[in-house]
Formats: structure tokens, sequence, C-alpha cells
């Protein structure tokens, strides 16, 4: 039932769909991580893609941006093919994307405000300096990080990091922009800011958003779309209300936060080891 | 057994197509930066990197070796009656061979070492794919500036060497050794040629770009982690020492072709 209404919503969004996965297969060695994934993200929407540790959500989402390139499947980028582009090709379409690295991946060679500084540069030409000093003042107000210009990455803390790279990804005022994981790291006030941020760059610019996120307080207030991912496949896919009551067990683990029958036999069995059977280094 | 030796050679052949493939991509990228006013800082930046600080180190090389030149052949010619003509030995040695050579080979441990590791932790640290991601293309953003700054670079740090050298092998057979300065000199002068000199510099724009091209490559390549870094170095090293050698060898018959075929001109000419 909730498989044949899963495959209603992910059609209708096919005649609006900006970015579109077909197909997509995606191996390391013998590990398949995406598994004949399909996935059109409609245009001016907020989609969210939620799944355990591990599973591939950052592997989909660099999909998105073709950093990583499908096994097999394909990658559209507003009805074109994206996926078998060169790198030079792919520069072009790139400048409509921002792109939050899970892991913030900023420039550790340059400070703050030229982290930010960087898309703009590499795309305009700048004249007016002091307006630019002020484009970095208001994306970093944003963050919350103004007064932060001339900070390095290294001397910040990792949620500080974390919205430095946020404020980079925005920095072009793209017309999608894919966040991997915005939240995680950061104290639930400011995880809140972040919300109230991806709400209005989708509400006032119309931007194409796409969250990774475990964050389900988040997931449930940005969302339009929620897309759960288990084991390469995506298991679900609806808005909040579908999601919140889907059928399937592990969907409601997962939103639920509750540990699974499997996981805790394993616990329950490392209570019994005894530590003694290892003998202690001073035994001789 | 086949099969894995099968597989090797698949691989091996699989690597040489992608090097070169980033070679060519990187001779590209050069162009189009060497044609873009704006990419200039960039090359400025990584030329203060890369030459400047290597001048104390490429001439400490050069004196060394034109010191140690001096002694050893000193007691070959003295003990013929020849040790006039040592200037001669001394010179066309570092001038040909020795100078470029050795300043390419300090430069791929200093240089080499240091572009790998530099983009090999930017590539780990995902700082690669960001700049892609933010619609640059990282080789003409990273590997451009760089491959530019090294070809423009060595050369010079070339006539570094050469110049240390020349003054490190007079001072010794000079004030060293007592041999006279002014048959020295001009001992050295009828036997050096510009065109000696000059290819010997000129060999330092091929050194320099096999350099950076190599440790760019492997610092694009490198696998995860600390250890991986570290390995990309040792390897970027390795390749580039290799490459020096095999280059100078190649270069050496081009240019003494090119020189067997022009050179008697050259009375023509002047
Ligand atoms: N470059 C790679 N080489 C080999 N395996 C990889 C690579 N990148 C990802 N994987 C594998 O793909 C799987 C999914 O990784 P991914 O980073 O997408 O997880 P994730 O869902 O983002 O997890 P998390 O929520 O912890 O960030 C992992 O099991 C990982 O081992
Ligand atoms: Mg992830």
């Amino acid at each position: 039932m909730a498989e044949s209404e899963d495959k209603k919503q992910e059609q209708g969004g096919q005649s609006d769909g900006v970015l579109e996965i077909k197909n997509v297969t995606k191996r390391f060695g013998p590990h398949v991580v995406l598994d004949d994934v399909s996935l059109t993200i409609e245009k001016g929407k907020t989609t969210v893609v939620i799944g355990p540790s591990g599973c591939g959500k950052t592997v989909l989402i660099k999909h998105l941006i073709v950093l990583l390139r499908p096994n097999a499947g394909e990658v559209y980028f507003k009805k074109q093919r994206i996926d078998h582009l060169s790198e030079s090709e792919l520069s072009k379409i790139r400048t409509h994307y921002g792109f939050l690295f899970q892991g913030g991946a900023l420039f550790d060679s340059l400070s703050v405000a030229e982290n930010i500084m960087f898309p703009i540069r590499q795309h305009y030409k700048i004249t007016n300096w002091s307006e630019a000093e002020e484009v970095v003042k208001t994306k970093l107000a944003m963050v919350g990080l103004d007064g932060f210009q001339n900070y390095y990455p290294a001397n910040l803390s990792g949620g500080q990091r974390k919205r430095v790279a946020l404020a980079r990804a925005v920095a072009l005022n793209p017309e999608v922009i894919l966040y991997d994981e915005p939240t995680t790291g950061l104290d639930p006030i400011r995880s809140d800011v972040i919300n109230e941020l991806v709400l209005k760059l989708q509400r006032e610019l119309g931007v194409t958003t796409v969250v990774v996120t475990h964050d389900m307080t988040s997931a449930y207030k940005i969302a339009d779309r929620i897309i759960m991912l288990h084991n390469g496949k995506i298991v679900a896919d609806g808005d909040a209300e579908h999601i919140r009551d889907h059928p399937h067990p592990v969907v409601q683990q997962f939103i639920n936060g509750q540990v699974g029958e499997d996981d805790l036999a394993v616990l329950r069995m490392s209570g019994t080891i005894s530590q003694a059977q290892f003998l202690p280094r001073d035994f001789e | 057994m086949i099969g894995i030796i099968g597989a090797k050679a698949v691989r091996g052949v699989n690597s040489v197509g992608q090097f070169g493939r980033f070679a060519w991509q990187a001779f590209g990228a050069c162009l189009w930066s060497s044609l873009r006013t704006g990419t200039y800082p960039l090359i400025w930046a990584q030329m203060n990197i890369i030459g400047v600080k290597s001048v104390p180190v490429i001439m400490i090389t050069g004196a060394f070796v034109g010191m140690t030149l001096a002694v050893q052949a000193y007691g070959q010619l003295a003990g013929m009656g020849l040790e006039e003509h040592l200037g001669v030995l001394i010179n066309i040695s570092v001038v040909k061979e020795l100078g470029p050579v050795l300043a390419a080979v300090m430069l791929a441990g200093r240089v080499g070492g240091a572009l790998t590791a530099e983009l090999g932790t930017m590539n780990v640290t995902e700082q690669i794919d960001a700049v892609k991601s933010m619609g640059t293309d990282p080789i003409r953003y990273l590997v451009a500036p760089r491959v530019l700054a090294c070809l423009l670079l060595t050369p010079f740090l070339i006539i570094y060497a050469d110049l240390l050298g020349i003054i490190g092998g007079a001072f010794v057979s000079i004030v060293q050794l007592g041999i006279n300065g002014r048959a020295y000199w001009e001992f050295s002068a009828s036997g050096v040629e510009l065109w000696d000199v000059t290819v010997g510099v000129m060999k330092g724009f091929f050194f320099g770009a096999a350099i950076a091209v190599i440790s760019c490559y492997k610092g694009f390549t490198c696998k995860e982690g600390a250890q991986g870094v570290g390995q990309a170095c040792t390897e970027a090293f390795v390749a580039s020492f290799i490459t020096i050698l095999a280059l100078d060898f190649a270069l050496v018959v081009i240019f003494k072709a090119i020189y067997d075929t022009f050179w008697p001109f050259k009375s023509l000419v002047a």
C-alpha cells in the first residue's frame, strides 16, 4: 500500500524536476551503496533526505552535483544530462549550485572572509571592495559569525566552521542548494536559526533545496518532502505526515530514535563477555 | 598468475593514461592562465613560495658541487700537469649537467614534496571537491599557477646553482689549490660556450614543469588519511627524480642534434 503511494508521489514530481537521478547505482568495490535509485527534486521545494549513518546519504547528494559519478544510471539538471560531462563543462553548471559539505571543507589556507569571497571572486570581477566586504559581513551575520572575518578555519570550533561553510555555500545566491547535515554539531538554538535560514532562502528566493539530516525536528520543520534511504534504496517518500505514519518498521524506528531488536541483542551479548579472558599487562 | 600480471599491467596502463590526461589538462590550463591577467597574482604567490625560498638551498647545493669537483679533478689533472685546465672541466660539468640536474633534484624534494603534501591534504579534506562545487576548475585554480611558477623559476634557480658552482670551483682551485687565476678563467672561457649554458638553463623549463605536474598529480590522486599523503609524497619524489634523469638524457640527445645541425652556421651569422 505504502509502496504504491510512494511511487505515485515520485511520478507526480517528474514534470517540474530541477534535479533528477534515474536508476543510479553506485558501488565502491563490492560494496553497493546506491542500488538503482531514482529521484526527482522539485523546483522551489525543500526535500529532506534521512537515513541511518552510513546508508549513503552523502553519496546520494554528491551525485546530484556530480562530485561522484554513478556506475550506472543518469543524472539530470534541468533536463540536461550531466553525469557524463567533463569537469570543465560541469564547472559552468555548478555555478547554479551551492553545496555544504558534511565536514565543511573550508580552505584552511584562507581566512573566513577569503573563504566566503572565494566563489564570488571566481565568477565576478570585483571593482568595489567595500561593497564586497559588506556582502561578506551580511553572509556571516546570517550565520551569527560577524566579526570572525580574519579568523582562520583552524581557530574555529566545529560548529563555527560548519556555519562559515554554510555562508560560503550560499554566497553566490544559487538556485539549488544542497546541504549535507547543516545542523549537526550545533546547539539547539543555533540549529533552529539555521532551519529558519534554510526556510528563508527557499521562500524568499525560491531556492530548490536538498537537505541531508539526522535531525528529525529540523526535518519536520523545513521539509516539503522527506525521503528515507535504507540499504541503498528509498524506503519512504512523502510529506512529514506521510513519514510520521509510515507503516515500514525501519522508518518508525528511525524517526522515533528506537534501537532495533538485533542491535539490542548484540548489546546484551557483549555484556556477558568477561574481560577475564584477557590477561592483565603485568601478568608476567 | 597470468591474471595477476594482466591486472597489474592493465592498472599500469590505466594510471599512465590517467596521468597523460592530467598532464594534458594541466597544459591547457597553463595556456589559459597565462592569457588571463587575473590569474597572475596566484602565479606570483606561488613563485614566492616555490622560488624565493628555494634560493638558499640551491645556492648551497651549487657551491658544494663546484668545490667538490675542484678537489676531485685536481688530483687527476695535476698528475698529467694539466691543472690549469681545471676550470674547463669544472665549469662545463657544472653548467651542462650537475647544476641543472642537482638543482632539479633539490627542487623535486623541496618543492615537489610540499606541493604533493599540500594538494594531497586538500584532496583528503574535500577542499578540492569544494573548489569544484563552486564551479571552478581545480586544475586551473590549483595546478596551473603551481606548474607555471615552477616552470618559470627553475631556469633562474639553475642559474643560481651554476653561478655558485662556478664560484665554489674557482674558490677552491685558485685560493686553496693555488692555480693561476688568469689561466684558470682563460681556459674556462675558451672551453665553455654560450650554447652550453643555454642548454643547461633550458633544461630547467622541462624539469620544472615535470616536477610540478607529477607532484600535483600525486596530490590529486592521493589516498585517504595521513598515511596516504605521506605515501603520495614519497611516490612523487621518486617519480620526479626518475623523470628528471630520463628527461635529462632525452634532452641531451635532442640538444646535441640541434647543435650539430645549426651551430656551425653561427659563424655565418656573426
Ligand atoms: N570514497 C569512498 N570509498 C569507499 N567507500 C565509500 C566512499 N565514500 C563512501 N563510502 C561508503 O559508502 C557508504 C555510505 O557513505 P555516506 O558517506 O554516504 O554515508 P552517510 O549516509 O552520509 O552517513 P553519515 O550520516 O554518517 O554521514 C559507507 O558505508 C561508506 O563506507
Ligand atoms: Mg554523510
